[in-house]
C-alpha cells in the first residue's frame, strides 16, 4: 500500500466520520463545525486527484463563505442550545432505514458493472490546473459563466426581498 | 461567438436585459404603474425579437445551446404566459399595498431560467437554467413574507428543490461516467455506439427523473404541489403552473428526443408508470377539494400525467400533441388563475369554492370565463382542452400504448365530476354576501378583464378551429 | 485507485445526506445535509473527470478530455453558494414569523 492509498483511506474515513457527526450532533453549532472538517477533507481528496483549483475554491467558497454564513445564522438565532426535543423516534428510525436501503440498492446495482474497474489518474494530470480550466472556461463556457452571474443577481434580489425587515 | 449566434440569442439577451431595466427603473422612480407598463412592453419586445429570429434558425451555439424551431415554440409559450401573469400581478399586488416592485425583477429572471431550459442541450446549461428558475421562485413564493402561508410554502419548496437538485446532479454524474460527455448529441452518439442499455445510464436517468418529476409535480413527487399552490401569491401560482412546467418539460422532451429514449424500454416503462400514477392520483385527490387553488394543483398533476402520455411515443406526432396540449393547458390555467386574482381581496385569496357560490348572478362574464376554463380542463368538446386531449389520445393509440390511453379516458371522466361541481356552485342561487371590494385601478382591472375574455375566446377558437395553430406548430417543429 | 472506490465513497456520503434530510427537523441542519449531498456529487464528478482523462490520454497525450467534469463542479459550487444565501434568508424569515426553525411546525396549510 503506497502513500497515496494510505492517504485515500485516511481521508475517506475522516470524510464519512465527520459527515456522520454532522447529522447526528444535537447542537447545530457542532454540526456546522463538523461540516467544515468534512469540506477540508474533501479538499484533500481533490488535491489527491490533482484538481488544485477546485481544492482551493472548495476551501474558499464552501468552508469559507458558505459555512460562515451558516454559522452566522445559527448564532443569530441563538440556536446553540440543544433545541430538538426527542419526539417521534419511529419517524427517525424510518428515515435512517430508508437512507440505508438506498445505499444498499445503489451499491448492489453499481457493484457489478464492468466500468467499475477503470483506473483514476491520481497525483498527476494537468487538466485540474487553473491555466487549463481557465482557458476552457473563458473560451467554450463563456456563456454559462455569464448566465451564472444572472443566477447571482436573482439570488441577491431574492435574499434582499425576503430578508429585509417588515414594513 | 459569431454574429449569427449573437443575433439568434437576441430574445434571450433582451429578456436578461429586461430585469436590469426594471432594477434601474426602481432606482429612479418606484412607480408600480410605470414598471408594469415597461415590463409588458419588454415582453412584447421579446416576442417581436423571437419573430425576427425565426428565419435565421436553426442556429447552434456549441457546446451549450441549440436554438431551433422547437426552442422558439417553447420560448414563445413561456414569454406569452409571463406577459399575462405580469398583467395579473398588478391588481393583485396593488390591492395588498405591499411593495411589489422587486417582484417583477424576480419574475423576469425566473422566466429567463425557464427560457434557457428551452434552448439548452447540455447538462451545464440544463442545471444553470433550472437553478435560476428555482432560486428566483424561492423569492417569488415567499414574496408576501408576512403571511405564514408564504413562509411555509417557500420553506417546503426550498428544501425539496434543493434536495431534488442534488438528485439531478447525481444522475447527471452517472450519465457522465457512462458516456464521458455532457452534451446531449454527444451522449446520443456514445450511446448508439455502445449499443444496449447500460446500468449506469438507466440509473442516471432514474435520478434525473426524480428532479424532473418534482418540478413537473408528477406522482410520487407531487407532495409539495398543493401546499405551494395554496401558499404562494396567486400570480406566482399561475407562474409555477405554467412557465416553470413548460420550461422543464421542454428540456425533458429535448433530452429524450436527442438520446432516443425509446431504445431504453426500462426508462420508458418508468415514465409510463409515473404517467398512470399521476393521472389516477391527481384526479382522485382533486375529488374532495373545497379549495380552488388546491383543486387546480391536483388537476395540474393529472394534466401533466396526460401530457406524459404524449411524451411516451417519442415521435413527431407525440411532440406535436404535447406542444398543442401545453398551449391549451397554459391558456386554460391562466384564465382560471386570472379569475382567482380578480376575486381575491386584500385579506384573502379567493380560493374557497364557497366564494364562487352564485357568481354567475353577480358577475356573469367572469363566471362564463371560469366556466369555459373549467370545461376546457375537463376536456369538453368545443374547447381547446378537448382537442388537445384528442391529439394526445391519437398519439398514444398510434403507438399502441393501451394501458396509458385507457387510464387517460377513465380518469378524464372522473375529472369531469369535480370541475362540474365548481361550475354548479357558480350557477347556484347566490348567498347574500358582503359587497365586493372596490377595485384599486380601473385601468388594469379592465385590461385584465379584456385579457381574460380574449383568453376564453382563444380557448373556444382553438377548440373549434385547431387548424389555426397546428400547421404552424408542425412547420416550426421541422426546423431542427 | 479504481473508480469504484470513489463511487462508493460518494454514494455513502450522498446517503448520509439523505438520512440527515429525513431524520433531522432543524431546517438549518437539513440544509447542511443537502450541502453534503452536493459535495458527494462533486467528488464523483472530479473522479470521473480524471478517469475519462486517463482513458483518453493513452490515445492522445495532449488531450483535454474530462475537463468539463471539473468545470461542472465549479458551476455547482457557484449555484450552491447562491442557493444557500436565499435558503438562509428564508430560514431567517421563518424564524421571525414562527420563532422556530423546526420544520414540523410547518403544517398550517391544510386541505
Amino acid at each position: 500500500m503506497g502513500i497515496t492509498q494510505i492517504l485515500f483511506w485516511f481521508l475517506t474515513a475522516l470524510v464519512l466520520g465527520s459527515a456522520l457527526m454532522v447529522i447526528f450532533s444535537k447542537n447545530p453549532v457542532h454540526s456546522v463545525l463538523w461540516l467544515i472538517v468534512t469540506f477540508f477533507c474533501i479538499s484533500g481528496h481533490y488535491i489527491l486527484l490533482n484538481a488544485q483549483f477546485l481544492a482551493i475554491v472548495n476551501v474558499i467558497v464552501y468552508a469559507g463563505a458558505i459555512m460562515v454564513l451558516f454559522l452566522f445564522v445559527v448564532m443569530l438565532m441563538n440556536l446553540n442550545a440543544e433545541t430538538e426535543p426527542q419526539k417521534n423516534k419511529w419517524l427517525k428510525f424510518a428515515g435512517a432505514i430508508a437512507g440505508s436501503c438506498l445505499l444498499l440498492v445503489l451499491v448492489a446495482a453499481l457493484k457489478d458493472t464492468d466500468a467499475m474497474r477503470q483506473e483514476v489518474l491520481m497525483k498527476t494530470g494537468d487538466i485540474g490546473l487553473i491555466h487549463n480550466l481557465g482557458m476552457v472556461l473563458f473560451r467554450d463556457y463563456l456563456l454559462p459563466f455569464e448566465i451564472s452571474s444572472v443566477l447571482f443577481l436573482s439570488a441577491m434580489v431574492g435574499t434582499v426581498v425576503i430578508g429585509k425587515k417588515g414594513d | 461567438m459569431n454574429e449569427l449566434q449573437f443575433k439568434a440569442l437576441l430574445p434571450y439577451s433582451l429578456l436578461a436585459t429586461a430585469s436590469i431595466i426594471v432594477i434601474l427603473l426602481i432606482a429612479f422612480r418606484r412607480n408600480h404603474f410605470m414598471i408594469q407598463v415597461v415590463g409588458f412592453l419588454l415582453m412584447c419586445g421579446v416576442i417581436f425579437a423571437l419573430v425576427q429570429v425565426r428565419p435565421l434558425l436553426p442556429v447552434a451555439i456549441p457546446p451549450l445551446f441549440q436554438i431551433d424551431g422547437f426552442a422558439l415554440l417553447f420560448t414563445g409559450l413561456i414569454i406569452g404566459s409571463v406577459a399575462i401573469v405580469g398583467l395579473f400581478s398588478y391588481i393583485y399586488f396593488e390591492a395588498r399595498e405591499e411593495n411589489p416592485k422587486e417582484y417583477y425583477i424576480l419574475l423576469f429572471l425566473s422566466t429567463l431560467g425557464s427560457a434557457i431550459l428551452a434552448i439548452s442541450n447540455h447538462f451545464v446549461s440544463f442545471f444553470l437554467g433550472l437553478e435560476i428558475l428555482s432560486v428566483s421562485l424561492y423569492g417569488l413564493i415567499a414574496y408576501l413574507r408576512n403571511r405564514n402561508h408564504a413562509v411555509e410554502a417557500g420553506m417546503k419548496y426550498l428544501v425539496l428543490a434543493a434536495l431534488t437538485s442534488a438528485f439531478l446532479l447525481f444522475g447527471m454524474a452517472l450519465v457522465y461516467m457512462d458516456t464521458g460527455t455532457m452534451s446531449f448529441p454527444e451522449i446520443a452518439q456514445k450511446l448508439s455506439a455502445g449499443g444496449g442499455s447500460s446500468v449506469l445510464f438507466v440509473m442516471g436517468m432514474g435520478f434525473i427523473v426524480v428532479a424532473v418529476g418534482f418540478k413537473l409535480a408528477l406522482v410520487p413527487f407531487h407532495l409539495w404541489a398543493a401546499d405551494v399552490y395554496q401558499g404562494a401569491p396567486v400570480p406566482v401560482t399561475a407562474f409555477i403552473a405554467t412557465v416553470s412546467k413548460i420550461g422543464v418539460f421542454a428540456i425533458l422532451l429535448r433530452f429524450s428526443l436527442d438520446v432516443n429514449l425509446q431504445n431504453f424500454p426500462l426508462a420508458i416503462d418508468i415514465f409510463a408508470i409515473i404517467a398512470i400514477a399521476s393521472m389516477i392520483i391527481g384526479n382522485l385527490l382533486a375529488l374532495r377539494q373545497a379549495n380552488l387553488k388546491r383543486l387546480l394543483a391536483y388537476s395540474s398533476i393529472a394534466h401533466l400525467g396526460y401530457l406524459l402520455v404524449a411524451f411516451l411515443p417519442g415521435n413527431m406526432a407525440g411532440v406535436e400533441a404535447a406542444v398543442f396540449y401545453l398551449l391549451a393547458y397554459s391558456i386554460t390555467l391562466l384564465s382560471a388563475f386570472g379569475i382567482i386574482t380578480m376575486l381575491s381581496t386584500r385579506k384573502k385569496d379567493a380560493d374557497d369554492v364557497e366564494i364562487y357560490r352564485g357568481l354567475f348572478w353577480k358577475k356573469p362574464l367572469m363566471a362564463l370565463v371560469l366556466t369555459i376554463a373549467l370545461l376546457s380542463l375537463a376536456g369538453i368538446p368545443l374547447t381547446a382542452g378537448f382537442i388537445a386531449k384528442f391529439y394526445v389520445l391519437g398519439a398514444g393509440i398510434q403507438s399502441q400504448l393501451v394501458l396509458p390511453v385507457i387510464v387517460l379516458v377513465v380518469t378524464s371522466v372522473i375529472g369531469l365530476y369535480y370541475y362540474l361541481r365548481v361550475i354548479s356552485v357558480m350557477f347556484a342561487a347566490p348567498v347574500p354576501a358582503e359587497a365586493w371590494e372596490k377595485t384599486v385601478s380601473p385601468l388594469f382591472y379592465n385590461s385584465t378583464y379584456i385579457a381574460l375574455v380574449i383568453l376564453a375566446l382563444a380557448l373556444v377558437a382553438l377548440g373549434v378551429f385547431p387548424g389555426l395553430v397546428v400547421e404552424d406548430i408542425r412547420t416550426l417543429l421541422t426546423v431542427r | 485507485m479504481t473508480i469504484n472506490h470513489y463511487i462508493f465513497l460518494s454514494v455513502a456520503l450522498f446517503c448520509i445526506g439523505i438520512v440527515g434530510v429525513l431524520t433531522r427537523r432543524n431546517a438549518i441542519v437539513i440544509f447542511m445535509s443537502v450541502e453534503l449531498m452536493l459535495n458527494a456529487v462533486n467528488i464523483l464528478l472530479v473522479a470521473f473527470s480524471k478517469m475519462h482523462y486517463l482513458a483518453a490520454k493513452i490515445i492522445n497525450p495532449a488531450t483535454q478530455a474530462g475537463i468539463e467534469g471539473q468545470l461542472f463542479v465549479f458551476f455547482i459550487m457557484v449555484v450552491a453558494a447562491a442557493e444557500v444565501s436565499v435558503g438562509l434568508a428564508i430560514i431567517v424569515m421563518m424564524y421571525r414569523n414562527i420563532h422556530s426553525v423546526d420544520v414540523n411546525f410547518l403544517n398550517r396549510l391544510k386541505h
